[in-house]
């Protein structure tokens, strides 16, 4: 631990500078909390907002740390009354509100609820204590379907890496390994595919999955995302690395083809294969356009375009949107987190950025 | 069985013939070594024998039997690669049974060859390793053992030891001639190594800008060299090569002065020739034809590598003499030599004539 406070608080400055501070320190470090603000100060204003309550999300000045009011049961009032702290010419007290009407609000104290005071809402702030407001988490499980859309999104994104891992990893292998003609023009093609964006292709490919009868189906999703141009890129890439006499002794081994593939070029190429699985994983997860285009009935939303429901025309539910934005954020945050070293390792091995 | 026949095996890639029609005969249980500077397209000849690659043009027959255009894994032969190319995810076993398991062979006998193959070279102990935790010489080890299980009509070897050190190297090369003789299999060998060559081929085939230029055991290269190029590229260090112009009475005068008897009979007078002279033909005399200045000295301890000029003329000589001597660079040397001794070769480069003297 004091090994690792030692590496994170070195300094350039040595005890003759001024404090021990040399300007490129302050530089390098004013520069690295920068980043950790631009880097995670958005996660974490997500995380804190989450927990609070829509009348907080939308108060101003926000309050940083979440807070709930305090309440007070009070004799001859059925529902549990909000405290203010008032301040006014008789002296800093804690009140309980019973009404308001315009700027004056009508207050008891909780010790003597007999007795109303009128009091101007200038003079009085809400008395209130850090609180999380869990209803945010458990509510949408409780009324909104999200198992339901968990399972969907679970579902696509499993089954759509699978299919992605075994045809980019076969195009991969056929684009690196084999000489035909025209394969640089294949391999040209497929990039050039990069420069393509979802929203050009948005209707024709909506036509397709709609003739086909794959229109609100999950497989509908699945299928137009499996084959990614930066998905063979990658793999080509690294399956390039693999020297050909391995695969020629393959050959004088017997193997068929589709052996070298399976049981050779495979296993090779598992870091590049892990980097793009990691990939196709936070990529399918995160759809929100395609899946709205061809999921219409609840009963196939994914968690994202299920998430959307909460923006209703009328009125947002932000709220719920910042806890579930929170409970979908998980699994690719736990993905990156215990995958990152073979993201780092098979991107340096691809010569990817 | 393990004879193989090549019959004018040609290669191009576009317009570059890199194979220049190639017949070749090898025996049953001979090791033949293709050897060659590199680019003579003796890889390449290799890779067509094995079927990885298809000649252009040609046929290759295995035991009588046309191959040509049979793929590599029909062909019954075993490679073992300049890279070893393991599979670097398999265990040693896995590695050495990968090919049976393709040949859909029974278990028991897939661990019988493996475990006979593994006694035969020593390499039992790191069966369960993994290639990359072997060393260079393990790995050529292992990768002879994945030849061997498979039981080939031959082995074909490209350029196997050129990874290796200098002295693990020796010992390779005693020990794949040992296995040769053990196995009893054909094993054609290919390497850039003139010494290799020498010491382990029953029959060695020079190969030069995809021609073949002789092909004969070694001592018959070493002895009677067909050309000039294969005079100069066995035998080590190479032989002295003198430019010349006969005199018509059996006796020639080089280019850098001296006049030397020559072998065979007289050649007209006025023909351009080159001779040949092994340094290790030549020794101190105090009547030798040759008068040189010394000007390098390589003291090997038994023996005594000499480069110097000739005092006429100045063209290079090289002279091995036995034993330690005691001179000094711009000393100035009688060599002589046997008349049988030379070598002679036409305007042409080929053979005229030439002493059978060891």
């Amino acid at each position: 631990m004091s090994r690792v406070t030692a590496f994170l608080t070195r300094r350039r400055g040595g005890p003759g500078s001024i404090l021990g501070w040399h300007w490129t320190d302050i530089v390098t470090f004013g520069w690295l909390a920068a980043g950790l603000i631009v880097m995670f100060g958005p996660a974490l204003w997500l995380i804190l907002s989450s927990f609070k309550t829509p009348a907080q999300l939308v108060e101003f000045p926000p309050s940083f740390l979440p807070f709930e009011a305090r309440t007070a049961v009070v004799e001859g009032f059925d529902e549990p009354l909000p405290l203010y702290v008032v301040t006014d010419e008789q002296g800093p007290r804690t009140l309980a509100e019973v009404r308001r009407v315009g700027t004056v609000a009508q207050m008891v104290d909780p010790a003597n609820p007999a007795e109303v005071q009128r009091v101007d809402i200038a003079d009085r702030v809400p008395d209130r204590q850090f609180g999380l407001a869990l209803e945010n988490y458990t509510e949408p499980f409780v009324h909104f379907d999200f198992l339901l859309y968990l399972r969907n999104s679970v579902f696509v994104t499993l089954v759509a890496t699978a299919i992605t891992l075994l045809t980019n990893s076969m195009a991969a292998f056929a684009l690196s390994k084999y000489q035909f003609r025209g394969r640089n023009a294949v391999m040209l093609t497929v990039l050039a595919t990069l420069m393509i964006p979802l929203s050009v292709i948005l209707v024709p490919l909506y036509s397709i999955i709609s003739a086909v009868g794959l229109f609100n189906s999950l497989w509908g999703v699945i299928l137009p995302t499996v084959a990614t141009p930066t998905g063979i890129f990658l793999l080509r890439q690294y399956m390039l690395t693999i020297p050909d006499e391995l695969l020629e002794a393959a050959r004088m081994d017997h193997a068929s083809e589709w052996q070298i593939y399976w049981r050779i070029v495979l296993p090779l190429t598992a870091p590049a294969l892990a980097v793009l699985a990691i990939f196709s994983v936070v990529w399918r997860w995160n759809d929100f356009l395609w899946p709205l285009v061809v999921l219409s009935r609840r009963e196939v939303y994914t968690l994202q375009v299920g998430l959307n429901t909460y923006a209703g025309e009328l009125n947002v539910q932000w709220q719920y949107i910042l806890s579930m934005t929170v409970v979908t954020m998980i699994p690719v945050v736990i993905v990156f987190i215990f995958l990152q070293r073979f993201i780092t390792t098979g991107i340096a091995g691809t010569g990817l950025k | 069985m393990g004879q193989i026949h090549l019959h004018g095996i040609r290669k191009s890639y576009g317009p570059v013939d890199v194979l220049k029609g190639i017949d070749l005969r090898i025996g049953e249980g001979e090791l033949v070594v293709f050897v060659g500077p590199s680019g003579c397209g003796k890889s390449t000849l290799l890779r067509m024998i094995a079927g990885l690659d298809r000649p252009t043009d040609g046929r290759i027959e295995i035991n009588g039997t046309d191959v040509t255009a049979r793929s590599a894994a029909d062909r019954g032969l075993a490679m073992v690669f300049q890279s070893y190319a393991l599979y670097p995810h398999m265990t040693v076993r896995q590695n050495m049974a990968f090919g049976l398991q393709n040949a859909r062979m029974a278990p028991a006998e897939i661990e019988a060859r493996i475990v006979d193959a593994a006694r035969m070279l020593e390499i039992e102990k790191l069966l369960e390793r993994r290639p990359g935790q072997l060393s260079g010489g393990q790995r050529q080890r292992v990768a002879i053992g994945r030849a061997i299980v498979r039981r080939p009509t031959a082995f074909l070897l490209d350029e196997p030891l050129s990874n290796l050190d200098a002295e693990l190297r020796v010992s390779m090369r005693a020990e794949l001639t040992a296995l040769h003789d053990r196995l009893g299999a054909t094993m054609i060998h290919v390497t850039h190594d003139q010494v290799e060559a020498m010491t382990m081929a029953d029959r060695i085939v020079v190969l030069r800008a995809g021609k073949v230029e002789q092909v004969d055991t070694p001592l018959n290269l070493f002895n009677r060299p067909a050309n000039l190029f294969v005079a100069g590229f066995i035998g080590a260090p190479g032989m002295n090569l003198w430019p010349g112009e006969a005199t018509g009475d059996g006796r020639v005068r080089l280019d850098a002065g001296p006049v030397l008897a020559h072998p065979g009979p007289a050649q007209p007078k006025g023909a351009r020739m080159t001779v040949g002279l092994r340094p290790q033909h030549l020794a101190l005399a105090g009547e030798g034809a040759i008068t040189a200045t010394v000007g390098l000295i390589e003291a090997l301890g038994a023996e005594t590598v000499v480069h110097g000029t000739l005092t006429e003329g100045g063209a290079r000589v090289l002279a091995v003499l036995p034993g330690q001597l005691a001179l000094d660079k711009g000393d100035t040397v009688r060599l002589g030599h046997a008349p049988a001794a030379l070598h002679l070769f036409d305007a042409e480069g080929q053979r005229l004539a030439g002493a059978d003297a060891a």
